[in-house]
């Protein structure tokens, strides 16, 4: 397998040739590509998940007579 | 079969379906992309005339040609959501857009990057390129679009109209090398000869990255809809539910 290597060396793997910087910033432009496309939904998802919950714990508290709070309509969590 | 259709519009139904696939698909593109980028990377044989920028390809190429299939994608669902009003076809189109806008200004930005040392130029109004930006700018404009129309039934028949006559920017990027001819070369063929200049050991490892990419349109495209099934369904006793029996989160 490993006879089949472009490579002599990692240095010369690392040069890519002349193309040093075409090379590497084509590949790192994908894995930025890639890793914000795939953190991105997921991130939105686990955030509507949160607001939802803090939501519902807000719903659930002014649903009950509110003693202390009274007055203070942001006290149960709100941004 | 309509039961089957009907079924799958169901966006419920589509969120728990989904949620037991993504697993698979997320185990299938990592294995697929690290063996692709391995292969591109160190053994695909650097190319007589362009030298090491031939690895240029494994990634420009399947995020280009991936992105020619967000706009059909998008006109298939802008088609179902004006006749069958069909809401999770909606939901579909509107993130697939923000993803084409992606994988579009990628493969642009790649294509500048390769075209640099071998054409001499970063950019030229050439027939393909000029014709890919066209499609960067429509997404954005459906994107736009969208966000400017505030009742959202309306916003998704105007985004299902503008997909459908956009898409007809999709044949003609695919075949403006062959009807214009620019500087863009035409798409290769590839053969199974061992002494062809497009043999096996070229373009095996590009049609893994085509999978793995298009596994990974696939995979987003899932997640972010996944997220727009929630939010569009909030009000529903299955995601307060759902969201009542999620642990993983402290509120």
């Amino acid at each position: 397998m490993f006879e089949n290597l472009a490579f002599s060396s990692v240095t010369e793997f690392l040069q890519m040739g002349k193309y040093t910087f075409h090379v590497w910033s084509v590949y790192g432009l994908f894995a930025v590509f890639v890793t914000v496309n795939l953190y991105l939904p997921r991130a939105a998802h686990r955030q509507f998940i949160r607001e939802q919950k803090r939501r519902a714990l807000r719903d659930a508290q002014t649903a009950q007579p509110i003693e202390a709070d009274e007055g203070r309509p942001d006290a149960n969590g709100g941004e | 079969m309509w039961q089957w259709f009907f079924r799958l519009g169901s966006p419920k139904w589509f969120y728990e379906l989904s949620g037991r696939w993504l697993p698979w698909l997320v185990v299938a593109m990592t294995v697929l992309l690290t063996i692709g980028i391995v292969w591109a990377l160190l053994f695909v044989p650097a190319d007589y005339q362009q030298g090491d920028t031939i690895r240029i390809m494994y990634v420009h190429v399947p995020v280009a040609s991936i992105s020619l299939a967000c706009f059909p994608l998008m006109a298939v669902a802008g088609v179902i959501t004006l006749v069958w009003k069909m809401k999770l076809a909606d939901m579909v189109a509107k993130c697939a857009a923000p993803i084409g806008a992606w994988f579009t200004a990628v493969a642009l930005a790649t294509g500048a990057i390769w075209g640099q040392p071998i054409w001499g130029t970063w950019w030229a109004w050439d027939a393909r390129l000029t014709s890919m930006l066209i499609q960067f700018f429509l997404l954005i404009g459906v994107i736009a679009l969208r966000s400017a129309i505030e009742s959202p039934d309306a916003a998704a028949r105007a985004c299902a109209l503008l997909s459908v006559v956009g898409a007809i920017n999709v044949p003609i990027i695919k075949y403006s090398v062959e009807w214009w001819n620019t500087l863009h070369q035409p798409a290769s063929s590839f053969s199974m000869a061992e002494d062809s200049p497009f043999g096996p050991e070229i373009w095996v490892p590009l049609v893994i990255m085509i999978f793995a990419v298009y596994l990974f349109f696939v995979i987003s495209l899932i997640l972010s809809t996944r997220t727009e099934i929630l939010v569009r369904e909030r009000r529903s006793q299955w995601v307060v539910d759902l969201v009542a029996a999620d642990k993983t989160q402290g509120a």
